[in-house]
């Protein structure tokens, strides 16, 4: 059943990244660099000459593993930029290092990881104490990971 | 090896070394025993900080003998290494320093023993009684508290001995004197106004320097020494400084002519004739812009005719040939560019000269403004009219750099140059303004025909990538500077008022208007497509028209290239300039307001005065170059923000915007980015909200009520309608996450941003009214996207924005909407983000730039108790009167409730951005210094850590932050002092202050820039808790177990609070005890701080 679910919520058919001109993105904005998704950090043009076009520098941090990366381009270009989807969850339990979480619409995703370290360790002690928690997981090309949480009110 | 381990150690122990409790006999061993050089170093330190610091415990002659040891020490080691023996001579000019803040020592003395030095004939020791002196002055002229009026005097009578010292080598302490006189009296002018930097001495001095042997003198030296680079530059300060002369020392206007007049024929004798050294540009330029900057112009005229003419031509060469030294340095990519800085200078001299030329005859500079004018033009143009990257030998050099957008433009780094050249060019605007002209008319044509070589070479075959660019980077580059000079030289640079049309091109048109052919004219504006000298009769057309019309023509090239699909063959830059200069012409041109001038001339109000077919075509004309630019270029971020900045100055006046909304192709644009198609959102974000701000400006140009409905409903209502759409359907919740909605989102957003920016005083009632809405809906969107911190920070920057542009001009019940919606803002913030954890990499920056927003947010709210326009809803009135005028709350209980909703958020780590950091002390500051009585009335929590958070700032942040800490606790203290509860709990966090200002003042090592503040605080605080004051003081005391120091330190205390017994916030009291402060700190700052 679980297999049926993921099927039918998924994204099916939806593309996890649109092309977007240089020029346009922002810093702080999000664009695919070596293939992952990264976060814009830095963002600054130069050219060669004085009548030159300009070429971007990019510097982003890849959203789930923290990595560096860099790349330059003409600003005509048109780079990806991952859809980047954000939901919040109530956690129900933890079972063999899964997290079960309660979506908006009643169903139950089972397929999310305990994050590891310190993240996880919070999750599991409020767990364990009987606390309501609620789960923030992050979406991007095909990866999801639960990124933060906050105490239900 | 030496590894960082033991590189640390020894570090440490010559700085305990140095912090170790009276030295001196130890350095004094050290100095007449060891041979390593950096020991003597560190020994001569050490005496130098062990004097100061222990001077009040010092006995006079021990310090004498000191001094003397020291001198002696060095006078008998001629082979000392130079830094060594110039920090042993630091110290014994610190020594002197400090002797003459309690006069223990006589300034004399040394003078004396100086003076023998010099007169001992031994070139070695000449050389040390200088650097003795330089040690001096330089110490002496750091500070600008101590006394000095014996030491110049002195330095007179070294002077006048010295001078008839003949030997070469003695020429050089000659020099160092003399210099030393200079920066001497440098120093008293430094008393008498400490803004000018020129030479004005007493009138003790007339005698020497009026001696017009003494002038010569100096002249002559130079002459002598001038192949020697740095004893060159020193005597060509001298002559600089006496180029400045100026003040008491010149009995009347006669003597102050004689004394030009010679001191110019001595300059022209040394100059003409003689081949300049590049060490001499800098100083030279330095004597003429002295020359032109301090001597009125009615003495400048009175010297003789002949001398003058001289003076100017020489000014003149000089400055064309300094000005092709300078590209030279250019081409060879030179570090240090003198020439470049030598060029800048007589630059400025020749934009001072020209400016009050009253006393001129009319056309006195024309030749000569011809010629700087002419020789600037061809420098920056390329062979064969020019020499532009030419090496000496006449070899180009051709480099592509990689240019980072950090690099300023070159009308910025060179704005100076070009305005310079700019005035020289209206004062001989017969010769410049058809020498512009036929320079962009040569290029137009030659790049036209250029960009056709290169389609039909494209068009042959098609794929062959490699196009030698060089000939289009010369012809682009040539054009750019002709731009460049032609924007200078047609109009100012203003920030805020209305430009005029300079009054020398507006001569120059009316003088030719009768030779002028309006129509032809109007043919030639009206037709950038053709060839200029194609329209028959274009030799009879108003010249300044031309030189505009020229570069519509390059305008029209570069659009023509554009539909030519030839845009990779177009330089950016030129585009940029192109903008650049339309926005220029425009504001100063286009509709000219007859009533601003005496006389207008008739071309010009022909062509684009008010009313008439030429203005409304150019409107257009400009209309539609913006439109192509913000498509075609929009991945040239500085490019489009050029452009969009000429369509804000087509539609920020009345005026131009009523023009500007006749056009159909601005009620299109308006469209097009309504419905956020391509190309218009491919801009960035900044240019799309500027562009906001000009679609939102044009909306309140003179319309029909019909039209302007019309226009509204284009322009604003689109965005409202599609956003509450998005927000609006019932799934909201479920599709907020997909792109689409996001976007919409942002797009909406960063266009409220824009419309924020429109703001101006005749428009705020209903801008404010339809944010309002939008800002009430943003809230809803905090809850929505709460985990989404992108959107987050968005909404919060529309608020800042808002409150930015327009609290100042809303009236108290709509400032009390928007105080109310920020609150709320601030609370879902808050409720959303407390508690919360993230993991992801970015979450820190995420906090801390929302943070960062809400400071601003906050300080932008506060600066309505400030900067106020509103007069009570005046600009609302009609709208909504009367609504609720009953509630009164001020910006403070605003911002206080803001404070106390972040704070909780704030984190010690955030608090290391150090932006964030400076924004929130400043904040905090400024709600102590604003409202020091809301403070006593906070809810406990918030108090408490306002308090924690002032220690922390005083204890471990930056010196800035410490500043912005000390400046706080002075109205809270008077707060404190006024309302007199002696248990209130702001009385009691006085009380600790009290205590860590005074641990700070007395114990601590600390900057002296914050004395003042410090002081401030200190003062407000003692009076204060007067009795917690006497205890500290007793305390301290009696920690002290060397009666010396005991008795010392409780006479200093004692001197520090004689003047203000019992101390009282009368200013002048204060004001005594900030002097005696100051002794206070010279006898015990530090002393305690021996371990």
């Amino acid at each position: 059943m679980a297999d049926e679910i993921d099927f039918t919520t998924g994204d099916a058919g939806a593309s996890s990244t649109y092309p977007m001109q240089c020029s346009a993105l922002r810093k702080n904005g999000f664009v695919v660099l070596k293939g992952r998704p990264c976060k814009i950090v830095e963002m600054s043009t130069s050219k060669t000459g004085k009548h030159g076009h300009a070429k971007v520098h990019l510097v982003g941090i890849d959203i789930f593993t923290g990595k560096k990366y860099e790349d330059i381009c003409p600003s005509t270009h048109n780079m990806d930029v991952p859809n980047i989807k954000r939901n919040d969850y109530q956690l129900i339990c933890i079972q063999d290092g899964y997290l079960s979480l309660l979506t908006e619409s009643g169903d139950v995703r089972e397929d999310l990881k305990l994050p590891e370290g310190e993240l996880g360790k919070e999750i599991e002690g409020k767990y364990n104490a009987g606390e309501d928690v609620q789960v923030s997981v992050m979406c991007a090309m095909s990866e999801e990971y639960a990124v933060a949480i906050k105490p239900c009110k | 090896m030496v590894n960082n381990e033991q590189r640390q150690h020894a570090e440490h122990i010559f700085l305990s070394f140095r912090k170790s409790k009276s030295p001196f006999a130890v350095c004094k061993h050290i100095l007449e025993t060891s041979k390593v050089d950096y020991v003597l170093f560190q020994a001569a330190t050490a005496i130098m900080e062990a004097v100061v610091r222990e001077w009040i415990l010092l006995e006079k002659s021990s310090i004498e003998s000191l001094r003397t040891f020291l001198l002696t020490y060095v006078l008998q080691r001629p082979n000392l290494q130079k830094y060594v023996r110039e920090q042993i001579l630091l110290a014994v000019a610190v020594i002197v320093k400090r002797g003459s803040l309690d006069k223990s020592i006589d300034c004399k003395s040394i003078f004396h023993e100086v003076s023998q030095l010099i007169s001992s004939g031994n070139p070695a020791v000449q050389t040390l009684a200088c650097s003795i002196l330089t040690a001096l002055l330089s110490e002496f002229s750091s500070s600008s508290k101590t006394s000095n009026i014996g030491l110049s005097m002195e330095f007179h009578g070294n002077c006048k001995r010295i001078f008839q010292v003949k030997n070469k080598k003695c020429m050089l302490s000659v020099f160092l004197i003399n210099r030393n006189v200079n920066k001497g009296k440098h120093y008293i002018a430094m008393f008498e106004s400490s803004q000018n930097v020129m030479l004005k001495p007493t009138e003790l001095w007339r005698e020497t320097l009026l001696d017009s042997r003494v002038m010569e003198l100096f002249f002559t030296v130079h002459r002598k020494i001038r192949e020697d680079t740095d004893m060159a530059q020193d005597s060509l300060q001298c002559l600089a400084q006496l180029a400045s002369l100026h003040g008491p020392v010149f009995p009347d206007e006669g003597s102050q002519v004689d004394y030009l007049a010679h001191f110019i024929e001595g300059l022209l004798n040394n100059i003409n004739g003689i081949e300049i050294e590049d060490s001499e540009a800098v100083g030279i330029s330095s004597i003429f812009s002295n020359l032109i900057t301090v001597f009125p112009r009615n003495i400048l005229t009175a010297i003789p005719n002949e001398l003058f003419s001289s003076f100017v031509n020489c000014l003149t060469h000089l400055t064309c040939s300094f000005g092709r030294s300078a590209a030279l340095e250019e081409v060879l990519d030179k570090d240090d560019m003198v020439y470049m800085e030598a060029y800048d200078k007589l630059l400025e001299s020749w934009l001072t000269l020209v400016q009050d030329d009253k006393h001129f005859h009319k056309g006195f500079f024309t030749q000569h403004a011809v010629q700087v004018f002419n020789s600037y033009i061809q420098c920056h143009l390329a062979a064969p009219d020019g020499t532009r990257n030419l090496t000496a030998n006449g070899v180009a050099s051709r480099e592509e750099e990689e240019i980072s957008e950090l690099q300023e433009d070159d009308r910025d780094q060179f704005s100076d140059q070009l305005a310079s050249v700019g005035m020289l060019g209206r004062i001989a605007a017969e010769h410049c303004i058809p020498l512009l002209t036929s320079l962009l008319e040569d290029r137009v044509t030659r790049l036209h025909g250029q960009l056709q070589r290169h389609q039909q070479q494209l068009l042959a075959s098609p794929g062959s990538g490699s196009i030698d660019n060089k000939v289009l980077d010369d012809l682009y580059e040539d054009i750019h500077w002709l731009i460049l000079v032609t924007g200078y030289l047609l109009a100012n640079d203003t920030q805020g008022e209305t430009p005029l049309i300079p009054p020398e091109v507006m001569e120059y048109s009316i003088k030719h208007s009768a030779e002028v052919d309006i129509n032809t004219t109007l043919q030639i504006l009206g037709s950038p497509g053709e060839k200029a000298s194609s329209i028959p009769g274009y030799n009879r057309t108003d010249s300044v028209i031309r030189l505009l019309s020229a570069i519509l023509r390059v305008s029209e090239v570069e659009s023509r290239a554009i539909r030519a699909n030839l845009t990779h063959l177009l330089s950016p830059q030129m585009g940029k300039d192109i903008v650049w200069f339309l926005k220029r012409w425009a504001k100063t041109y286009l509709l000219v307001d007859e009533k601003l001038y005496d006389q207008i001339s008739l071309p010009f109000n022909a062509a684009f005065g008010v009313d008439t077919e030429g203005s409304q075509w150019i409107v257009g004309y400009l209309l539609e170059k913006v439109i192509s630019n913000l498509a075609v270029w929009s991945s040239e971020q500085d490019l489009a923000n050029d452009t969009v900045q000429l369509l804000v100055t087509l539609v920020e006046r009345r005026e131009r915007a009523n023009l500007v909304i006749q056009c159909e192709n601005w009620w299109n644009l308006a469209k097009q980015f309504a419905r956020r198609n391509p190309p218009l959102h491919f801009l960035s974000s900044s240019v799309q909200r500027t562009l906001m701000k000009a679609l939102v400006l044009g909306g309140f140009a003179h319309m029909d009520t019909d039209t302007k409905q019309q226009y509204w409903t284009e322009v604003l209502q689109p965005l409202q309608q599609r956003f509450l759409n998005v927000i609006n359907q019932e799934n909201f919740q479920q599709i907020c996450q997909e792109e689409e909605v996001k976007q919409e989102i942002t797009a909406t957003l960063e266009a409220l941003c824009g419309i924020a920016e429109a703001t101006q005083i005749d428009n705020v009632a209903i801008l404010f009214n339809f944010l309002m809405d939008f800002l009430t809906n943003c809230i809803g969107l905090m809850e929505v996207y709460k985990n989404t911190p992108e959107t987050v920070n968005l909404i919060i920057e529309v608020f800042v924005e808002v409150a930015h542009k327009q609290i100042c001009y809303l009236g108290e019940s709509k400032a009390m909407n928007l105080y109310e919606a920020c609150l709320t803002l601030l609370q879902v913030y808050s409720k959303n983000n407390l508690g919360r954890q993230r993991i992801d990499v970015t979450a820190e920056e995420d906090q801390y730039q929302d943070l960062l927003l809400i400071m601003e947010l906050l300080t932008n709210l506060l600066s309505k108790e400030f900067i106020d326009f509103s007069d009570t809803d005046e600009v609302f009135r009609g709208h909504e009167p009367g609504q609720g005028a009953n509630r009164s709350v001020s910006a403070a209980d605003v911002v206080l409730y803001g404070v106390n909703l972040v704070l909780p958020l704030m984190s010690q780590d955030l608090l290391k951005f150090p932006s964030l950091c400076n924004q929130y002390y400043k904040l905090i500051t400024f709600i102590c210094e604003i409202f020091p009585e809301k403070i006593p009335q906070l809810p406990e929590e918030l108090f408490k850590s306002l308090m924690y958070s002032l220690e922390l700032g005083m204890s471990s942040m930056s010196s800035e932050v410490c500043q912005l800490c000390l400046e706080a606790l002075t109205p809270l203290a008077e707060q404190c002092a006024k309302a007199q509860e002696t248990d209130s709990s702001l009385f009691l966090a006085t009380r600790h202050f009290l205590k860590m200002v005074f641990d700070m003042l007395v114990l601590q090592k600390h900057n002296t820039e914050m004395t003042t503040a410090a002081g401030e605080a200190f003062y407000t605080l003692v009076c204060l808790h007067q009795a917690e004051y006497s205890e500290l003081v007793e305390t301290l005391l009696s920690s002290q177990q060397d009666p010396v120091i005991y008795q010392r330190l409780a006479d200093a205390f004692n001197k520090l609070t004689a003047s203000s017994t019992p101390p009282s916030l009368d200013r002048k009291q204060k004001m005594a005890f900030l002097k005696s402060l100051e002794e206070f700190m010279a006898n015990v700052g530090g002393l305690l701080c021996v371990k």
